[in-house]
């Protein structure tokens, strides 16, 4: 079933035009990608930063949130398109690793937590400032979450390496 | 000794071993290696947004870069370290590699721009809104990005132009003699990327 559907992505024009051109074409919008990586972890780290406590302090909550979070939003975009053309150029090797699929599930996970928190602070930023950053369980869900863009990092990276998996990689277990 | 003999020296050493013997080791250094590259071009770009006018422009520049180059140095320091043990399982491929040395060319061009950016700072710890920053500086920062684009992109192109890279990105066929490594694989085409 999804063989017949990363067969099908292989086989259409623009996923042939990658893979025609991969020799300067991946390496490139690896490049872009990687970019993406550094606007969106620089972002994500300065506001963790400023939402536990440890520097920025000079400015709001809602100050460094309207500063880091459209960097991240934008660089997050980026690697949506990036990662996309990625992943039509090599479908069979995307889809079918465990990396791939644990990554694109903890992206969604960490998106979506930084466009609600974005959209919190903005309708109420007096009760972020004053109440919620003095609950030290609402800093630590905040670190947590920059662990999670780093193991994004390591997943993205072990895509090229999906037999680390061993048997529990999908490669392995359809023998692709 | 010359630089050969030590890269070899330095490939067969039991670190070097260790690594390209692993399974988990090199895409473990690799993903270390990314995400420390990521904050110091990430916390770079913070800095050099600033200088530009483009972000953090309400801030003191003193605190936006003091706050954010004490990650770039230590993050520059992870990477140091991750690059020179994944340097050290391939040493001499490495060494040859095209790629590999655009990279460091441009990580000396970015250390120098910042020294060079030093002394168009100036008085800067007054820099704030109603101060205008130095052209020579705004030039700085634009070289800063530039340069750090540019290590990434030949730090990305190393894995696909060295010999063996298939060897690297695939599970290695279980015959390969990784003493006689470099002896094992045919010579490929010169950094053909």
């Amino acid at each position: 079933m999804l063989k017949h559907f990363t067969d099908w992505l292989a086989a259409t024009p623009p996923s042939h035009f990658l893979q025609d051109n991969q020799a300067w074409a991946i390496p490139t919008i690896q490049t872009v990608h990687l970019v993406g990586i550094g606007v969106a972890m620089g972002s994500a780290f300065m506001l963790t930063l400023r939402v536990v406590g440890v520097s920025g302090l000079d400015q709001t909550l809602l100050e460094a949130q309207r500063r880091y979070l459209p960097w991240l939003t934008g660089a997050l975009l980026v690697l949506l398109a990036s990662g996309a053309l990625l992943t039509l150029a090599e479908p069979a090797r995307e889809f079918f690793s465990l990396s791939f699929r644990l990554k694109m599930l903890l992206v969604a996970v960490c998106a979506g937590f930084a466009v609600w928190f974005g959209r919190s602070v903005r309708s109420n930023p007096a009760h972020w400032e004053e109440r919620r950053l003095r609950d030290a369980k609402v800093r630590a869900i905040a670190a947590a979450t920059l662990v999670l863009w780093v193991a994004i990092i390591f997943l993205g990276r072990f895509i090229a390496y999906d037999n680390i998996w061993g048997a529990l990689s999908p490669a392995a277990q359809s023998g692709q | 000794m010359d630089v050969h003999a030590y890269l070899k020296a330095l490939q067969q050493s039991g670190i070097a071993l260790g690594i390209r013997d692993s399974l988990y080791w090199f895409p473990t250094l690799e993903a270390v290696h990314v995400v420390a590259l990521s904050l110091v071009f990430g916390t770079i770009l913070i800095v050099d947004l600033r200088v530009l006018g483009v972000a953090s422009t309400r801030r003191l520049f003193r605190r936006v870069s003091g706050e954010a180059l004490r990650w770039t140095w230590l993050a520059f320091a992870v990477a140091v370290v991750t690059g020179a043990l994944m340097f050290a399982s391939n040493a001499l491929v490495y060494f040859d590699n095209l790629s590999f040395r655009i990279k460091m060319v441009l990580i000396v061009l970015a250390g120098l721009n910042m020294l060079a950016f030093h002394f168009t700072e100036g008085d800067s710890a007054s820099w704030h809104r109603s101060v205008p920053v130095p052209t020579l500086s705004k030039v700085c920062a634009v070289a800063s990005i530039l340069l750090w684009i540019g290590v990434i992109g030949a730090g990305r192109t190393i894995g696909f132009t060295i010999r063996g890279a298939a060897a690297k990105e695939a599970p290695p066929p279980p015959d390969i003699d990784f003493d006689n490594f470099l002896d094992s694989i045919p010579d490929a085409p010169a950094n053909g990327q």
